[in-house]
């Protein structure tokens, strides 16, 4: 299993002397043993740094009164399912899954869509202002949300969408963060290929579809991530849009947990581990995306 | 470039008109739903005090008003109380809060200085403890009903005071009797700490009445707390960290510790409130509740919750009889004393006489003997900013880096500031 | 902007736009500048630059969000820029960048260099390195700040075995903001991974190869042929991870709570303060508005500059 991912698809990397990129592998395959040792071991124990919280998270999760003060413990005495069983009996958290993932699934492909035509616009057409423009994109970074929330809630309530699905989904359509690294993909992308399809008659529509976009993958894939990532985790936006229970998110739904006085650790782990799971496997199927780049599109 | 900049004038000017008129809408218009005729009529309910196991109950004493009310159906909102006053302030800024909502007695007048909250007409005012209802009253005027309360009293753990052969603590000690025992309770050896009090607003303002001293002056415009009981007070919680009770380091201040540690036997003594009897119920030791010490003086925290009824709503009629069944009927006393949620405001003790022998702490009168001297926060419009100011400059009292007089001086000064 | 500049749809192909080209059927061009940027454009100037200017139209009124607001002017924008708690916030956060970026950097680097090698269960440890960036503050906040103990942490155990000095971290004023700092450089670390790994890919194989031919060591070859060739993913990581470490807040909030006494309180933190917990909105606004002006300012530098290093294909 492990190794399913690093086919020779893969950008050519052999020589381990060092932190880089290496020339192909072809000339020699001689590899000084210690070097990789110790690559392998310096991976490993990163890896298990960290993991840590995560591991942290899971063993709170099912230790009996499981509590977080005093410091992690990596034994557990009498591990139990039953703050899995408090959450599922507390919560709809299926119903809530469900909402959570529907409404990250949306603003993934909106983003996706939006954002790398965007990127397509502004790495490739010329237009006057565009700088401009760009600069405007980015300037939507740049206010806190923390801000913005109370306007972007009186406008949604002027336009009647407070409380619905379009009303959450609204401010993730687009984001300047996809567009700003989708651009930054395509202006990577040699122009002679979109040239010499141009003087073949391929009108800008099609070159972005069957010559950019699929060069842009591995960037696709990560504003992919970091879209649903984003709207998985988003708490603010939600708490003040939605009110009815049936359009609860994760977040949401996790917050009530926490009491005023006292919280139930062990449930509330639970109910972190419930939500770190989908993001870890969506990032486990986009990586694929990720790192099956250039060599597989035949670019030379 | 220049020459784009100034192109692009045109749209952001529509957009300003925009946002100007969403803006001004949001604040001329307030809730859209008409009031319906002849239907029953929805009454929107937020609040924070069912949230974490207590939706069932509210739920409970909803279904017996609506029995008793068939023409009003009430929707309840419920939001964790750390988020509930984000969302309420959003709420009430866009034009769409609850008909009726939740408020703890701190935030009170703040809402009630602004015109946010409808004034009541029809209150039972015999229903109430007289304190309470008065709480939720502004210039003469009720705003809002009592709907809970709560206070704090000394928890302590018998097992550990029968083992270090300390005398258990009696309803008369003074700061000077928990000082000398939480000294021998203290083990460090056995990590164990004789007592813990959170240093904050809240502990503060009830030792500067403790101490016999004010914290706001008669007509609230100055801080009086810069006095010999102000500086006492922060002395005495000052003193206890690092010598009887966790520092910060030690992991104080961090969720749950304090209650943790209770749990796992290793704090003798610890100044919480009733809302932890629950979370103790299967503590594997002895423990019972005593009123707190005192020092010049007896007082013991309260706090309380209200209900409102929201200025802006079309339905202010059926509201006020929901929060009235909400805070008087003896369907929800017998819920709220079924269920340990907080204690209900009503104004005849008798009914609470189940309350006594609930379980434990064995002591459950020690509840109501500290009513007989109980004290309210001090409440100032810029209520946040004042708590946040004290519990800044104490902390840095605890940690050492500023003195204990200085520490009050400063935050004497910081709320000068506030009620300018 | 009219009506008439719709996209058309007719297959005539557009001249090609070479950079300073012929500025051949400007209309054409238009109507795929429109196809191209209105999916996005749109949404972003109802969602958030409307929000934006509404946070204007705040920030020159006094407003604790639940009374009608009052007409202040620039009296909110005075009265910060006199407010010394401004400047800490402000020091503070610059404070934060410079730390964060360069260890987040070379950190999210080497790793993405380490895990583009074929190595056995690559995904498996790339994923690994990922978690933390999906793993709620929370929970990495309690881990940190239990590392970070000041006297019985890990990090001061070690420390105290070499004979170094062992700081007060999250309790000490001058400590609480190097401990956020290294414990979000540690979080963020597999966003910057992901990001170069994606940067990585686009390196044609045959420019290595050439770079090996001619004799390059590995480290001349990172020098001179990765770095230079990872530049565009470089220049966005540095100006995203600026843009938004300027509005770091998350884990201020849950590590330190801006504390202790206020030595750690970030810009959006007090933005955050003053909305929903002072009732001090148009303050808040204001506040949020001088911090954009530093994100502009600071960002229009990049862009200038980026002429200048970042390498494009």
């Amino acid at each position: 299993m492990p190794d399913v991912l690093a086919p020779a698809t893969d950008v050519p990397t052999a020589t381990p002397s060092g932190p880089t990129t290496a020339p192909p592998p072809r000339p020699r395959r001689r590899r000084p043993r210690p070097t990789r040792l110790l690559t392998y071991a310096f991976v490993v124990v990163g890896a298990v740094v960290m993991l840590f919280p995560f591991l942290w998270t899971v063993i709170t999760s099912i230790t009996p009164g499981g509590s977080l003060a005093g410091g992690p413990t990596l034994f557990v005495r009498n591990p139990t399912l039953e703050a899995y069983r408090v959450l599922l009996d507390t919560l709809p958290m299926w119903r809530i899954a469900l909402n959570s993932f529907w409404v990250a699934v949306a603003s993934t492909g909106l983003q996706l869509v939006t954002g790398a035509m965007a990127a397509y616009g502004f790495a490739r057409l010329e237009f006057r202002g565009k700088n401009v423009v760009f600069g405007l994109y980015l300037a939507t970074l740049m206010v806190p949300l923390q801000v913005l929330v109370v306007p972007l809630f009186i406008e949604m309530k002027t336009l009647g969408l407070q409380d619905t699905y379009a009303g959450l989904l609204a401010p993730s359509i687009a984001s300047a963060f996809g567009v700003f690294l989708l651009k930054q993909a395509i202006e990577s992308v040699p122009r002679e290929l979109d040239e010499a399809a141009t003087i073949d008659g391929a009108s800008h529509l099609r070159i972005f579809l069957q010559i950019v976009v699929p060069l842009i993958r591995p960037a696709l894939a990560t504003v992919a991530v970091f879209a649903f990532m984003a709207s998985w985790n988003s708490f603010l936006w939600p708490l003040v849009i939605i009110r009815s229970p049936e359009f609860m998110t994760l977040p949401l739904g996790l917050a009530t947990l926490q009491g005023q006085f006292t919280t139930a650790w062990d449930v509330v782990m639970a109910g972190s581990v419930f939500s770190i799971v989908p993001i870890a496997v969506v990032y486990l199927l986009a990586q694929r995306h990720i790192i099956a780049g250039v060599a597989h599109t035949g670019i030379k | 470039m220049r020459n784009t900049a100034r192109r692009s004038a045109a749209p952001a000017i529509l957009a300003i008109t925009l946002a100007l008129s969403a803006c001004a809408q949001g604040s001329a218009t307030r809730t859209e739903e008409p009031a319906e005729s002849g239907g029953p009529v929805t009454v929107r309910y937020m609040n924070f005090s069912a949230n974490g196991g207590h939706e069932e109950d509210l739920d409970a004493i909803k279904a017996a008003f609506e029995s008793a009310n068939p023409d009003v159906t009430v929707q309840i909102e419920t939001t964790p109380y750390d988020d509930y006053f984000t969302k309420l302030q959003t709420a009430v800024a866009g034009g769409t809060a609850g008909d009726a909502f939740e408020l703890n007695y701190e935030n009170f007048v703040t809402y009630s200085s602004n015109g946010s909250l409808a004034p009541l007409k029809n209150v039972e005012t015999a229903s109430y403890k007289p304190s309470l209802l008065e709480a939720f009253s502004a210039d003469g005027t009720q705003y809002g009903l009592p709907e809970s309360f709560s206070n704090v009293v000394l928890f302590y753990n018998k097992d550990l005071f029968a083992k270090a052969g300390v005398d258990e603590p009696t309803a008369d000690w003074t700061w000077a009797d928990e000082q000398a025992a939480a000294e021998k309770l203290t083990d460090e050896k056995a990590g164990v700490w004789g007592d813990y009090q959170p240093i904050s607003f809240f502990e503060y303002y009830k030792a500067v009445a403790q101490a016999g001293g004010e914290f706001l002056n008669a007509d609230k415009t100055q801080a009086a707390f810069d006095s010999d009981a102000g500086r006492a007070a922060a002395e005495w919680l000052v003193g206890k960290s690092g010598t009887t009770m966790p520092t910060e380091a030690d992991g104080a201040g961090t969720p749950d510790f304090d209650s943790t540690l209770f749990k796992d036997g290793k704090l003798a003594m610890w100044h919480t409130g009733i809302w932890m009897f629950s979370g103790m119920a299967d503590a594997p030791f002895e423990w019972d509740i005593v009123v707190e010490p005192g020092d010049a003086e007896k007082a013991s925290a309260m706090f309380t919750n209200g209900v409102v009824v929201n200025a802006a709503s079309k339905n202010q009629e059926a509201a006020e009889r929901w929060i009235a069944f909400l805070t008087s009927s003896d369907e929800m006393v017998d819920k709220r004393l079924e269920t340990s949620w907080e204690l209900p405001p009503v104004a005849d003790e008798a009914k609470l006489a189940s309350y006594l022998d609930a379980g434990a702490p064995a002591n459950r009168q020690a509840v109501f003997a500290s009513l007989d001297a109980t004290v309210l926060p001090p409440v100032i419009e810029r209520q946040q900013e004042m708590q946040d100011a004290v519990g800044k400059e104490l902390s840095a009292a605890a940690a050492g880096r500023i003195t204990v007089d200085e520490a009050v001086s400063n935050a004497a000064k910081a709320v000068d500031a506030l009620l300018k | 902007m009219s009506v008439t500049t719709a996209p058309r749809t007719d297959p005539a192909p557009p001249r090609p736009a070479r950079a300073g080209g012929a500025r051949g059927s400007r209309w054409h061009n238009r109507g795929w500048v429109l196809l191209f940027l209105a999916p996005s454009a749109v949404p972003l100037l109802m969602f958030t630059i409307v929000p934006m200017l509404g946070s204007v139209w705040v920030s020159m009124h006094s407003w604790n969000l639940i009374s009608p607001m009052r007409w202040a002017g620039l009296e909110n924008y005075r009265s910060l820029l006199t407010d010394p708690t401004t400047r800490t916030v402000f020091t503070n956060t610059l404070i934060y960048c410079v730390g964060y970026l360069p260890l987040v950097y070379a950190g999210g680097l080497g790793l993405a260099l380490v895990l583009n090698q074929r190595l056995r269960g690559r995904s498996l440890f790339r994923a690994a390195f990922f978690l933390p960036v999906v793993t709620s503050w929370v929970v990495v906040a309690l881990v940190w700040k239990w590392l970070l103990n000041p006297t019985n942490g890990l990090v001061n155990t070690v420390l105290g075995a070499v004979g170094l000095p062992q700081p007060g971290w999250w309790t000490d004023p001058t400590w609480a903001l190097p401990a956020v700092i290294l414990s979000s450089a540690w979080k963020d670390l597999g966003f910057v991974m992901v990001i170069m790994l994606a940067g990585l890919q686009a390196i044609p194989a045959d420019v290595l190869e050439a770079a090996w031919a001619d004799g390059a060591n590995a480290w001349q070859r990172f020098w001179r042929v990765t770095l230079p060739l990872l530049s565009p993913s470089t220049f966005f990581v540095v100006v995203i991870s600026l843009i938004n470490g300027f509005q770091v807040f998350d884990q201020v909030y849950v590590m330190t709570g801006g504390g202790p006494s206020g030595s750690s309180q970030v810009v959006v933190g007090q933005i955050y303060d003053l909305t929903f917990r002072y009732g001090r909105a148009g303050e808040a606004s204001a506040l949020s508005w001088l911090l954009f002006a530093v994100i502009l300012a600071i960002t229009a530098v990049q862009i200038r500059g980026q002429r200048r290093w970042v390498h494009h294909a």
